[in-house]
């Protein structure tokens, strides 16, 4: 219960602080608003005084700070994200739109990455220092440090330019997932395999894995009943950290690979400085980053009782 | 006919030997003791029968248990046994349960998966032996919800569920009080029935003659003296087993109190403490003198550290006041922890830890030198790091570091319950002479009554808090229940 209101204050903080950056960022855009809103909406070519007038009128940007700020935080909060400065259309409509788009392939990021990542993490801290765990160190610490777009320009050059087994870019469908979620998932899995090894080795060290063989079961059963439960809380409550590094990488790899999700969105929308789509979009990002941890830590009460208490 | 046979057993690290070829025997419904000190190879000897050797060392030698003869080096055999023949019982129960398993679960998995019972009769028999053991209530319960006694009690019958009838138990009283020393005794042997059998492994003298049976004595990882454990026990014919008896409490002279009691050092009056909710202390009085030691026992979590921790100023009494001698400077209350090894950081040689206390405290680096004397150490143990030096010599240089600091008085919190006797008997000794010398109020936690009545010149004895039984209900009730 007290993970929930706990989360609940996190979700309010992170709703003020975006729209408070945001309406600082709106006002202090340089030169002036209207001209670049309009610009950003009609083509530079097609702007006038009039435009410009007509865009300030419609977004108060005359107006005293309090007020307008007041108004602001108001919208903000009946979920009212106002409309696109650029397309015109709601935001929370864009938004909507994209946003089942960016999960699908962070869900088949993350479940790309969990498949690799924890079973070579695992095997590695059955045997800590053994010539694998080695390699895995090794291995994971090279695919960390390659950063999210060149592994994704490394992936279309390799996969599609030179093999053409896979579509450079494009969306809709399943053979599409394959490039940016392994993209995605390699970064992510050289992290949980680092994770799960740590924690598996630290759990083998612990006098409770011994004695689950000393009452006369298996490895594949101490490992199954005692190993995996305890190796997956600190695993799950990476996890809900991850999300940070996903919410990066989707931004990137959906700009490479063309993919119509919320990091593609939120990226142009930076570029038109269009500030209701960033305040959308960051807002979506924050709270989904707070209900995810939520979500983890009911999971991680459940499976470990000695904290909630 | 013997249940176990061990013969020329002998344990290798590298070049050097830690356990010289040893042979024992094990036979029905007779326990065996193997008395020794820390580092006197007698873990290594149990493990190298078990078969659970850190895989650094080396064992060779044969055991042979129940029909079938193994060879020491060869440790994947002896996985088989594990459960089946041989119940091994862990050190510390606490962190040997799964911290995120229920307790029930625990020993019914070893019915199901070890003796292959289907999965609802493992569940009931689990049950049926909790229930036995006095544990109604626990098997619903996960590790962090059950007191000391209890989880050692679940690992009894979570090691044994898979139908092994040979226990042998590592050092199973170590950190417990003498109430809960007396518990596990009748705990091991209730489970020793007339055709199983029963290894015990201890530095406690204590625990031996509750055992019985018959002891062998190592040291230096050869046999001193094997016999009857009670002949052992009094007439020791081995220069070594009168040093290790010597070095028991029981058998030390009394304390000679200072005829004149010293200055008052502090007063407690009406102290009532507390901590997590919990009443520790209630309404109690005391007061510490130079050159006297106040001796405190009590059950395990009585509230003796807290009440330690009230008297140095660390933790604010509820009620009640505690007044310092006028004019002692704030460091003059000094405390000696129950762990020497996490009371020092372990990265630094300890001379510069020393060094660095003594520049706190305004000493002269010379006085390190003279309290190394006087404290019977080597000067050459100050290049060291904490954990290359043992325990005794450890506890004695954290003596030095509370020295350094001119205390009027030193909570001495357990200082010797992680010690071999002999050692133990000499840490004690300095002290009670650095309270004589130095004119020092001492007061001293112990859960050994004993002791305490040798050394101290007044004992305070806390009462269990409610809540705590369940660690003690049982001794008898264990007798009729397993077996």
């Amino acid at each position: 219960m007290t993970i929930l209101v706990s989360r609940l204050v996190q979700a309010l903080v992170v709703a003020l602080l975006v729209g408070a950056a945001t309406f600082a960022m709106m006002r202090s855009l340089p030169g002036d608003a209207a001209w670049r809103i309009a610009a950003g909406r009609y083509g530079y070519d097609n702007v006038n005084a009039a435009a410009a007038e007509a865009v300030r009128a419609e977004l108060g940007l005359d107006g005293p700070w309090l007020g307008a700020f007041l108004q602001w935080m108001g919208d903000l909060f009946r979920l009212d994200f106002g409309v696109s400065l650029v397309s015109g259309q709601p935001v929370i409509a864009e938004i909507g739109h994209q946003l089942g788009a960016s999960l699908w392939l962070a869900l088949a990021a993350v479940g790309l990455s969990l498949v690799i990542g924890p079973p070579l993490g695992i095997l590695a801290g059955l045997r800590p220092g053994s010539l694998f765990d080695r390699t895995l160190l090794v291995v994971s610490t090279a695919l960390k440090a390659v950063p999210q777009f060149l592994m994704a320009l490394i992936l279309i050059l390799v996969l599609s330019v030179q093999l053409g087994w896979l579509p450079a870019a494009g969306y809709g469908q399943p053979r599409h997932f394959i490039l940016p979620a392994f993209a995605l998932a390699l970064g992510l899995a050289a992290v949980n395999a680092r994770i799960a090894r740590d924690a598996m080795a630290g759990v083998v060290a612990m006098p409770f894995y011994d004695f689950a063989q000393w009452k006369g079961l298996s490895r594949a059963q101490v490992l199954w009943r005692h190993g995996l439960r305890n190796v997956s809380v600190p695993l799950l409550t990476y996890l809900g950290l991850q999300f940070v590094l996903l919410v990066e990488g989707v931004v990137v790899i959906e700009s490479i690979v063309g993919w119509p999700g919320i990091g593609h969105a939120l990226v142009h929308a930076v570029f038109a400085r269009d500030v209701p789509m960033v305040q959308g979009t960051a807002l979506m990002l924050g709270l989904g980053f707070v209900m995810v941890n939520a979500l983890i830590d009911l999971l991680a009460a459940r499976i470990d009782p000695r904290g909630a208490r | 006919m013997t249940l176990l046979s061990a013969t020329d057993i002998t344990v290798r690290d590298g070049a050097a030997r830690l356990v010289a070829p040893v042979s024992l025997e094990l036979h029905p419904g007779e326990p065996l003791v193997i008395l020794g000190e820390t580092g006197s190879g007698k873990s290594l000897l149990a493990q190298a029968i078990m078969g659970t050797l850190p895989a650094s060392l080396r064992a060779t030698g044969t055991v042979r248990i129940g029909g079938c003869t193994l060879l020491a080096e060869d440790r994947a055999a002896f996985r088989g046994l594990w459960g089946r023949q041989i119940a091994v019982l862990p050190q510390e129960p606490w962190l040997s349960l799964d911290p995120l398993m229920r307790a029930g679960p625990q020993v019914a998995e070893a019915h199901r998966l070890v003796a292959g019972l289907p999965a609802a009769a493992a569940r009931n028999r689990a049950a049926e032996e909790l229930a036995a053991l006095g544990l109604d209530t626990a098997a619903a319960r996960y590790p962090h919800e059950l007191s000391g006694g209890m989880a050692q009690r679940v690992a009894i019958a979570a090691a044994r569920a898979g139908g092994a009838s040979l226990v042998i138990a590592d050092e199973p009283t170590k950190g417990l009080d003498a109430a809960r020393r007396d518990d596990v005794a009748a705990l091991l042997l209730a489970a020793l029935t007339r055709s199983g059998g029963l290894l015990v492994i201890t530095h406690d003298l204590a625990l031996a003659r509750r055992i019985g049976g018959r002891l062998m004595v190592l040291r230096d990882g050869a046999v001193v003296e094997t016999g009857a454990t009670s002949a052992v026990l009094s007439a020791p014919q081995a220069a070594y087993t009168r040093d290790l008896i010597a070095a028991d409490p029981e058998s030390w002279s009394r304390r000679v109190a200072p005829s004149e009691a010293g200055q008052a050092v502090l007063e407690a009056r009406n102290l009532t403490l507390s901590r997590g909710g919990q009443r520790l202390v209630d309404g109690l009085t005391l007061e510490l003198r130079a050159g006297r030691i106040l001796g405190i026992t009590g059950p395990s979590g009585c509230g003796k550290s807290s009440l330690g921790d009230a008297l140095l100023g660390l933790l604010t009494p509820e009620r009640g006041h505690i007044t310092r001698a006028r004019g002692l400077a704030p460091t003059a209350f000094q405390k000696l922890w129950q762990d020497p090894v996490a009371a020092f950081p372990r990265t630094r040689r300890l001379g510069q830890t020393l060094r660095d206390v003594a520049r706190l405290h305004a000493a002269p680096p010379e006085r390190i030198g003279g309290l190394l004397e006087r404290l019977r150490l080597d000067s050459a143990l100050l290049s060291r790091r904490p954990a290359a030096v043992s325990g005794g010599e450890l506890q004695r240089l954290a003596l030095l570091r509370a020295m350094l600091a001119n205390p009027r008085f030193i909570f001495a919190d357990e200082p010797t319950s992680r010690l071999d006797p002999i050692t133990q008997r000499e840490v004690i000794g300095l002290l009670a002479d650095l309270a004589r010398t130095d004119g020092l109020a001492i007061a001293l936690v112990s859960h050994d009554p004993v002791l305490i009545d040798r050394v101290c010149d007044e004992t305070c004895s806390l009462p269990m808090k409610r809540g705590e039984h369940d660690t003690l209900e049982c001794s008898d009730l264990l007798r009729t229940a397993i077996g």
